[in-house]
């Protein structure tokens, strides 16, 4: 009985959502993700920086 | 067996002294950048690469231009190995010119902002250096 209530309540809940539409909005959505990306290669890539500044001295004049 | 001697020791000396001749002028002209970098006229940027701040002479600016080629080439070989672009490390590598090797009185850049001169205390990074040290 209890289920079959809920069932019921389920179907209707089911026939409800069918009439909502869902539009694709015009604009595409943009997610601008670049700064954190790079930010986390750059801080990654430190020792590596270090290494080769110290490896070329030639290149890095003081 | 003397002589033979004599021509390959000949020979060695020959080798030394061009050896000599060849590195003094690359020597003096990284020396000219570091005396332009000490006098405000070259400067690191945030960039990864060196920039010309003020007026210097044909050789120091050619001199930079083929240090930035070099560093250039350097950081290709790098990006490749790491799997990441060649401005990654480029700006990997301007955040740490900037933090650690920027000599008070010298000048330097970030973005595409004024040069400016390296007080006493420590050189505000770009965001995107976080915990660069």
């Amino acid at each position: 009985m209890k289920t079959q209530a809920i069932l019921a309540a389920g179907f209707a809940g089911l026939a409800l959502s069918g009439c909502i539409q869902v539009k694709a909005p015009d604009k595409p959505i943009e997610i601008n993700l670049n700064v954190k990306v790079q930010q986390e290669v750059v801080v990654r890539l430190q020792n590596d920086a270090k290494n080769l500044i110290q490896n070329n001295p030639e290149l890095f004049p003081q | 067996m003397t002589r033979k001697f004599l021509i390959i020791a000949a020979g060695a000396v020959f080798a030394l002294a061009t050896g000599l001749v060849a590195s003094a002028p690359a020597r003096a002209q990284s020396g000219a950048v570091a005396a332009a970098m000490a006098e405000g006229a070259v400067g690191e940027q945030a960039d990864g690469y060196l920039g010309i701040a003020g007026s210097v002479s044909a050789a120091v600016r050619s001199e930079v231009e083929s240090i930035n080629i070099k560093r250039r080439a350097a950081y290709t070989d790098l990006a490749s190995k790491r799997g990441v672009t060649v401005q990654d490390v480029a700006a990997a590598t301007g955040c740490q010119t900037l933090s650690s090797r920027v000599k008070q009185g010298q000048v330097y850049r970030i973005g595409a902002g004024p040069w400016q001169t390296k007080g006493a205390g420590a050189i505000s990074l770009p965001s995107y250096c976080a915990t660069a040290g």
